[in-house]
């Protein structure tokens, strides 16, 4: 008897086994509505990096130290010293950030086919809620290696919710482990970040699967109105969309290598608390909060800047039950529509007004600096103007975020520069040089494409 | 033309093809992470050590001192000192010099060495490795042998 037939009589005696296989080669082979496309890889493609950034999260971990003396230099060590850990940790870096990008473009595409209507909201808000940890997942990231940018963006970032009403301090308190940043917050966040999160997430993530495989892909016919999925005209899970999804993981792939190659991200100077470095700001992904939260001033000002940023992801947990429209089809749903892409470029504006504050920029060949709020102030090379004439200088740091970092004009946004050929040769740099090279030119580009 | 070759079809080619990119793509993937995980030869001990306070042992006393990133026993013999490796050959657990009967003791499993470093009883298979001691003017070094 064959191998594979004596375990298959070894399993057999103790359960039926056919009922597990069937529940496979149904899953398997499950029809996809007739619709489903490109655009539909973006849910798989946010998994594959989540189980990527599991692997990769691991790996660190063996070589990783998280207290502040220690921990540093454990990331100096991975880059320069162990076998390929300078690739894991880029791997890792990258995969965040292109993990929420993922994430938000199933979202988009979610939100315009209209498939969070009934009976698919549940499955919608378990996605917010996923989106949502992911962020909380780069936040607390962010502080593990214990650079200049990572405590001071920490400090500012656990600042903010010092401004939440009535808890603000108390919560502050809270998230840091004392009143500053020090290694009781990087204990913290270690823990939320390697345990806490990856737990939650992977739970969350079976229930949206098993929500989603539940009720199949959804189609653009209205709610209610939805005729079963002729078994011709559907598209097999497997082979038709699975080869879609493998080509485009094997596509992300070697851009991953690609992006840890060509534009690496540095280590920057160790932490020192007794200095903020200067321009300092957050990822790309907190980038319309901050801003947002720059237009809101003084005391009461604060409070409504906290609540301004909570209110896109309240309206995001709501919206299935807030639109109960019964329309799937974009067109059919103009407000719904136009209420998306309203929303979609005032977080691409303000994201880009956040990038650009606090920088010089040439417009139509005419030098502008671009203030803390974003607004233009035009740059003119004749000193010999009389007073009256100069621009006016920019403002003082208006914000709560600023009032700890009084910063000047920058020219581009800060990141550490760490030369690609360092990384590569694996030479050990104990304090990167902040000088613009090409790998930050490239990101700073990429950065702006995104 | 063999008969194999003329019966290869696209759709069989294609399959080879296929399997062929995801072995390569499995063992690109797969061969950076043993590597990573392989030790990274760093921080190994001085191979020479120069112990500190040997000069003042007594007669039947002993001292650890790391050589190599491992433990050795100095024993102050009346022959003068001797070094032996201090990690029982057994199990590794450390052995203890007992002064009254001139012997290692290894407290995991019972094993005993003479003091030359042989298998007196117990469960060790092999003798104690032997290091190098060495006096220059006061100072006392021990080396691997």
């Amino acid at each position: 008897m064959a191998f594979g037939q004596r375990i298959r009589r070894f399993l057999d005696e103790r359960f039926d086994t056919d009922v597990a296989i069937h529940f496979f080669d149904k899953q398997l082979h499950k029809r996809l509505p007739p619709h489903t496309s490109w655009l539909h890889v973006f849910g798989s493609l946010s998994l594959l990096l989540f189980i990527s950034q599991t692997i990769t999260g691991i790996l660190l971990l063996i070589y990783y130290r998280p207290t502040p003396e220690a921990a540093h230099k454990s990331i100096q060590l991975i880059t320069g010293e162990v076998h390929f850990g300078w690739l894991y940790r880029q791997i890792h870096a990258w995969g965040a950030t292109l993990m929420i990008l993922a994430l938000l473009l199933h979202m988009l595409r979610t939100y315009f086919s209209g498939a969070y209507k009934k009976p698919r909201e549940l499955t919608w808000v378990t996605g917010v809620i996923i989106f949502i940890l992911t962020i909380t997942f780069g936040f607390t990231g962010y502080l593990l290696p214990w650079s200049q940018l990572s405590f001071w963006a920490t400090t500012v970032g656990t600042e903010s919710a010092d401004k939440v009403p009535f808890i603000g301090h108390w919560l502050k308190y809270f998230l840091r482990g004392g009143e500053t940043v020090t290694g009781e917050t990087l204990s913290r966040f270690f823990v939320v970040h390697v345990i806490i999160l990856p737990w939650l997430l992977t739970g969350l993530v079976a229930v949206h699967l098993f929500l989603m495989r539940l009720n199949n892909l959804a189609t653009l016919e209205p709610v209610g109105e939805e005729k079963p999925i002729p078994p011709r005209r559907g598209i097999p899970f497997y082979p038709v969309h699975t080869t879609k999804e493998a080509v485009v993981a094997v596509l992300l792939l070697a851009f991953i290598v690609t992006l840890a190659i060509l534009s690496p991200w540095g280590i920057g100077a160790p932490a020192d608390p007794l200095s903020t470095p200067e321009h300092i700001k957050p990822e790309w992904y907190f980038l319309p909060s901050y801003q947002l939260l720059k237009y809101f001033e003084g005391a009461y000002g604060a409070v409504l800047g906290i609540v301004a940023c909570s209110v896109p992801f309240l309206l995001l947990l709501l919206w299935p039950f807030l639109d109960r429209g019964k329309e799937r089809h974009p067109k059919k749903r103009p407000i719904a529509v136009t209420f998306g892409i309203i929303g979609l470029l005032a977080a691409l504006f303000l994201g880009y007004l956040g990038h650009i504050s606090e920088t010089d920029q040439t417009f139509f060949g005419k030098r502008y600096h671009i203030d803390l709020l974003g607004r233009p102030h035009r740059i003119t090379d004749t000193p010999e103007q009389s007073p009256s004439e100069e621009d006016p200088p920019p403002p003082v740091s208006r914000n709560m975020l600023d009032e700890r970092s009084p910063i000047r004009a920058a020219p581009v946004r800060k990141r550490l520069a760490f030369p690609a050929r360092a990384v590569l040769l694996g030479e050990r740099t104990a304090s990167s040089r902040p000088q613009p090279d090409k790998a930050n030119d490239l990101l700073n580009t990429f950065s702006k494409l995104m | 033309m063999t008969k194999e070759q003329t019966t290869t079809t696209r759709r069989g080619f294609l399959d080879w093809l296929i399997s062929l990119g995801a072995l390569i793509t499995g063992l690109a993937v797969t061969i950076p992470g043993v590597m990573y995980l392989w030790p990274a030869a760093r921080g190994k001990g001085a191979k020479r050590v120069q112990v500190k306070g040997a000069g003042k042992l007594a007669p039947g006393q002993s001292m650890m001192v790391q050589v190599n990133g491992k433990a050795a026993i100095v024993v102050r013999e009346r022959s003068g000192l001797k070094a032996f490796s201090a990690s029982c050959t057994h199990l590794g657990c450390l052995v203890k010099w007992v002064p009254g009967k001139r012997q290692f003791h290894c407290p995991c499993h019972a094993g005993v060495f003479d003091e030359n470093g042989a298998v007196v009883s117990g469960p060790p298979p092999t003798p104690l490795p032997e290091y190098k001691v060495k006096k220059i003017g006061a100072k006392v070094f021990v080396s691997l042998a």
